[in-house]
């Protein structure tokens, strides 16, 4: 289960609908399962970025180093499916960390739809869902 | 010696620590030093083949090992190793048509009118329909909902492949074709009446059998291939063809009154080879024919198939990749199995041993034709029975089909004794006689004759054919079914 405190989810979702048609994507910091903090991320992917996107893990190190001296821990990956349902797509799949909860947002003509979060495994062969309380 | 940053997800496996001091003057070895004092840490990082799992970026200071000597990097002390998962992803558009048709015409508007009208389809999603191609194997009993809906729906483009042709026992179930359709090819009959439905699909022909040889070169042209077949060689030859040609696979298949659906070869997913990885021995697992359908269970089950085939088209809902849709008509339920990829697949696999369309008949340890025609020894033609009743000769004529299909029709010489009964009931016979087994076709009387004979029975011969060929050769008045 992962809960995402109200203005963490407030801060993940204006970042994903302005970053529409593109795929927007940030990591949550938080403690025990709770996200406290989003931090929004520029997508590094240097492609077409509607349908893909890279965290540079230079972002994801420094979150992650400032986030311990606070106390808190990277406790997941958001990112966007623009005009697209929240599903875990074969992409995903194959770029996942079974380390991290992915919560994926659905954004559709540039409004937050659904959203839906998973548990990759280690093998990059599936991802479950889980349970996602926000707001 | 330099200093190790465990990343927070990993801290629980090392003591709770964030960083860490270990020996070795590479990169690989201070992570072995790492993984040798946190065992728990090795299968985080390490594959089973002892690789760094893909998403595992090490660090030197600032800069990433894989731009400076891998896992041979040298460290000099004062050094910090990081270990960065990387993070990427994406929506990527399910088996992406190519640019879309910029427009639909005002009839096609109407007719598409209730699509239209919700926002999960839209122009958009029509458009999609419209640019997508499928290719539909078989119009028999899965094939017939699914070529009239996908028509319907507004594919733009489906292939369909069968060589058959339309008899009266396919019309309990294979709705698309009609009483009028019999003895007319299947093809043309399922396309005529996909064209009534929606005159805007373009239909393509293939009248042959699907072969090792033509298979990659028929299904390279379309996004999504449905399987609608009723064999196991075939269902291994379109799985093995999906695989090699990175293109879904949307499976069903029905016997009696169950079903089973999933999509194969989805690239990452299972494929059906992963499921079964080997065919059940020839004749133990019964067709259609043999054992009877519900007729409405492939509607049921060829519907599950063209649901899941316009929502990887549209890109929309959560598709049926890694569970498998289990349909039981009777108790009216569904249950779902997780399927999941193996590794040691030998055609999707990490290693694949099959990289090409193999002999699937042989693979399945079917004869071939020639093996058929040989004559098998002991069997007796239905002319030469009939022959020998009209001659009153003494012998036994058992008919090992079940009570049920008795009543359909039967040889009234004939003593029932279903296959499954022979074992209790052998000592109802006597090997002393001369003893003749029939069945419906010939399959079951030949394991009868041999269970016979490995009981001892020496003069016992089956009816070639089984009562299906006495309709044909000897009395028209039995029906067949």
């Amino acid at each position: 289960m992962i809960k995402i405190q109200k203005t963490a989810w407030e801060k993940m979702v204006s970042h994903v609908e302005g970053t529409f048609p593109k795929e927007g994507c940030g990591l949550m910091i938080g403690s025990d399962g709770v996200v406290a903090e989003a931090v929004p991320l520029p997508n590094a992917y240097t492609g077409p970025q509607e349908d893909f996107f890279v965290i540079d893990p230079k972002d994801l190190h420094r979150v992650d180093q400032e986030s311990r001296q606070r106390g808190l821990d990277v406790l997941g990956v958001f990112h966007s499916h623009p005009d697209c349902d929240a599903y875990f797509s074969k992409r995903d799949l194959e770029h996942s960390c079974p380390w991290f909860s992915y919560v994926v947002l659905s954004i559709k003509k540039g409004r937050f739809d659904h959203a839906n979060s998973y548990r990759p495994d280690f093998d990059q062969t599936e991802a479950p869902k889980e349970e996602l309380i926000y707001g | 010696m330099a200093k190790i940053l465990i990343p927070t997800p990993l801290r629980q496996f090392a003591d709770k620590k964030d960083s860490v001091q270990l020996p070795g003057s590479t990169v690989g070895e201070v992570l072995k030093s790492l993984t040798g004092q946190y065992s728990e840490l090795r299968r985080h990082l390490y594959n089973d083949e002892g690789k760094l799992r893909s998403f595992v970026n090490v660090y030197v200071n600032d800069e990433d090992i894989r731009y400076l000597n891998k896992e041979a990097t040298p460290l000099t002390d004062g050094d910090t190793v990081s270990i960065v998962p990387s993070i990427a992803g994406g929506s990527a558009g399910v088996a992406a048509p190519p640019a879309p048709p910029a427009t639909l015409s005002k009839d096609e508007i109407l007719r598409y009118s209730r699509h239209l009208i919700m926002p999960e389809v839209g122009m958009e999603g029509q458009l999609k329909l419209k640019a997508a191609k499928v290719a539909l194997i078989g119009t028999g009993g899965l094939g017939a909902p699914l070529g009239m809906y996908l028509a319907a729906a507004g594919i733009g483009r489906i292939g369909l492949v069968d060589f058959d042709v339309v008899d009266f026992t396919n019309l309990q179930r294979q709705v698309i074709h009609g009483t009028k359709d019999v003895g007319k090819k299947k093809l043309d009959s399922a396309a005529e009446t996909m064209l009534d439905i929606n005159p805007y699909v373009e239909i393509d022909r293939h009248e042959v059998a699907l072969t090792s040889e033509n298979a990659l070169d028929i299904l390279k042209d379309y996004d999504i291939v449905v399987d609608g077949t009723d064999n196991f060689p075939t269902r291994y030859l379109v799985n093995d063809a999906c695989v090699l040609l990175k293109k879904p696979n949307v499976y069903g298949s029905i016997f009696r009154f169950e079903g089973q659906a999933t999509i194969f070869a989805y690239p990452g997913g299972p494929c059906y080879r992963c499921l079964y990885p080997e065919p059940p021995p020839p004749g133990l697992v019964p067709s259609c024919a043999e054992g009877g359908v519900l007729g409405i269970l492939p509607g049921t089950v060829g519907l599950i198939q063209a649901t899941e085939t316009v929502k990887l088209i549209l890109g929309i809902g959560e598709p049926l990749i890694g569970r498998l849709v289990l349909y039981d008509a009777l108790a009216m339920r569904f249950r779902e199995l997780k399927l999941r990829r193996n590794p040691e697949c030998p055609v999707c696999g990490d290693h694949p041993t099959i990289t090409k369309l193999i002999d699937y008949q042989e693979f399945c340890g079917i004869p071939t034709q020639t093996h058929e025609e040989k004559p098998m020894d002991g069997d007796i033609e239905p002319t030469e029975v009939k022959a020998k009743i009209d001659r009153g000769d003494r012998f036994v004529l058992i008919d090992v089909r079940e009570p049920h299909e008795y009543q359909i029709c039967n040889i009234p010489q004939a003593k029932l004794i279903p296959l499954g009964d022979l074992p209790k009931r052998v000592n109802e016979l006597n090997s002393a006689d001369e003893i003749i087994a029939h069945c419906k076709s010939g399959m079951r009387s030949a394991k009868a004759v041999d269970f016979l004979k490995q009981a001892g029975f020496k003069k016992v011969r089956n009816m070639k054919g089984g009562i299906l060929a006495w309709s044909d050769k000897v009395d028209p008045s039995v029906p067949k079914y």
